[in-house]
């Protein structure tokens, strides 16, 4: 005999959907986070409302990656109220609805005997996710100080010249081709190597991370890492303020730079990095900023170098000058002084030879008055006379006798004379 | 013509011994008269001799001179 005491299937789920209405038939105010979110067709939008367990401050980056769901719960917002809800918590929190997020919603509790369990969201309220957003940071942001990794990132040594870039970004985004255009512009040669990854929604976290592994592998190709994020209007930064990343950022081994592109709040990958800018145009900005920067200094000091060899080398020549003046200077009064010198002894010589010259001369002149004196003729002209007997000179009159024939020499000619006497002995 | 290239050779210091020498000798008186003419000749020749040279000496010595001025105008 078959037990009849059974209840149908709908009226089984008859009596659930009246215990649920009646348990709770007001809407409540649940807190949970999106795991999925799905727009359909017609408007409607479906959601997978999750609860994961918090994880401890301080523990491995791995735990809260693979957080386990503690809870689990299908949503959804009906159209008519969609529009009005996503674009009021898009206004409130600067950022879509999407997964990953954490949320407060007014759910009113359904059971519908064919779907089974559903939470109907009729109210956002966007400042718990705002606030979540900034306990989610605050978090990280002592999870990384606990960690010591703080300043590390900012410790890195920036080159000089920023010229190998490895670019973090999503080769499809605007803010890509923004940086690219502006660095192009800029007329200095930059190499860089694109790091495609995803850096907006839920996949964003490990997008990011498998890139910047794959920069660090290479890390000696590059002078720095640029973090860009792609573009977009909507600022979802949650995935800049996640710890993961964050980590990676400030233990980097090469400088980072970034440019997540957001003026409202500053990201945690910000307050890490080497060098925080607003846009990906910044960064390029920036980086060209640099090059001209140091191309500037190049010019100055090679202007510097210029004027100081200049100005040495016009002091060493006034100083050689100098010294070639007071050189011949000193030169022309040494060679004065010598000829002055030399006048002198010339002068002295010519006196001298002058002196001795007339002195000889002098000599000569009382020689030539002496032998004048002594001439024949001259004293044959005053009345003397040479007296020979056969042709030798008579000097006594004694040598001659009477008879004797004599030649008498006088200073126009000669006479022949015959000696008539001779009268020594008288004499005598 | 003989007794002119006698002096030709002679020093001016040998020369003016030489006139010194006549000289003594006309002083001491012991000269004849055929020797008187001769050394006195002789003295004549040796004094235009001297007088000769000191005129050389003369030119040469202002002539180095001279050139020295003009070598120190360069």
């Amino acid at each position: 005999m078959p037990n009849e005491n059974y209840i149908s299937l709908s009226e089984l789920q008859h009596r659930i959907k009246g215990a649920v209405e009646t348990a709770l038939p007001m809407p409540l105010w649940v807190a949970a986070e999106i795991a999925e979110m799905k727009v359909n067709y017609s408007g409607h939008c479906y959601l997978e409302l999750v609860e994961k367990a918090e994880p401890a401050e301080g523990s491995r980056r791995r735990a809260d990656a693979g957080a386990v769901p503690r809870a689990q719960a299908r949503a959804v917002i009906w159209r008519s109220q969609y529009a009005m809800l996503s674009s009021y918590f898009e206004a409130e929190t600067g950022s879509r609805l999407e997964a990953g997020m954490k949320i407060l919603a007014r759910v009113l509790v359904s059971y519908h005997e064919l779907y089974g369990l559903s939470l109907q969201v009729v109210d956002l309220d966007a400042s718990y996710t705002v606030g979540e957003v900034e306990r989610q940071r605050q978090l990280t942001i002592r999870r990384l100080q606990a960690d010591g990794v703080w300043d590390m990132n900012r410790e890195t040594e920036l080159p000089l010249l920023v010229q190998r870039v490895a670019v973090v970004s999503s080769s499809a985004a605007a803010g890509y081709r923004d940086f690219c255009n502006e660095l192009r512009g800029g007329g200095y040669a930059f190499a860089v190597t694109l790091f495609d990854a995803v850096v907006q929604g839920a996949a964003a976290e490990e997008s990011v991370v498998a890139a910047l592994c794959a920069v660090a592998e290479r890390a000696d190709e590059f002078d720095a890492v640029v973090l860009i994020r792609g573009g977009g209007s909507a600022s979802d930064l949650s995935c800049f303020n996640s710890y993961r990343i964050c980590s990676y950022v400030a233990q980097f081994p090469l400088p980072v730079i970034t440019g997540i592109g957001h003026d409202k709040d500053t990201s945690v990958a910000d307050m890490v990095a080497h060098t925080a800018l607003k846009t990906p145009t910044a960064v390029a900005a920036w980086l060209t900023e640099r090059m001209a920067r140091s191309e500037a200094w190049l010019d100055e000091s090679a202007r510097r170098l210029r004027e100081m060899t200049e100005g040495r080398t016009r002091m060493e020549r006034l100083r050689l000058e100098r010294y070639a003046a007071d050189l011949s200077h000193g030169a022309a009064a040494l060679a004065a002084a010598c000829r002055a010198r030399l006048d002198l002894r010339r002068e002295q010589l010519a006196g001298a030879v002058q002196r001795r010259i007339e002195s000889e001369r002098q000599r000569l002149a009382v020689a030539e008055g002496v032998v004048e004196g002594c001439h024949p003729r001259r004293i044959m002209r005053m009345g003397f006379a040479v007296v020979r007997r056969d042709g030798v000179a008579l000097t006594a009159a004694s040598a001659a006798s009477a008879g004797d024939r004599l030649r008498v020499e006088l200073y126009d000619g000669a006479l022949e004379v015959d000696v008539a006497a001779s009268d020594t002995e008288k004499r005598a | 013509m003989a007794k002119k290239s006698a002096t030709e050779k002679l020093t001016y210091a040998e020369a003016a011994a030489g006139i010194e020498e006549i000289l003594s000798r006309l002083r001491s008186e012991e000269i004849g008269v055929d020797e008187l003419a001769r050394e006195v000749t002789r003295a004549t020749e040796l004094i235009a001799f001297c007088k000769g040279r000191l005129y050389d000496a003369e030119t040469a010595v202002s002539g180095l001179l001279a050139k020295d001025d003009a070598a120190e105008v360069k």
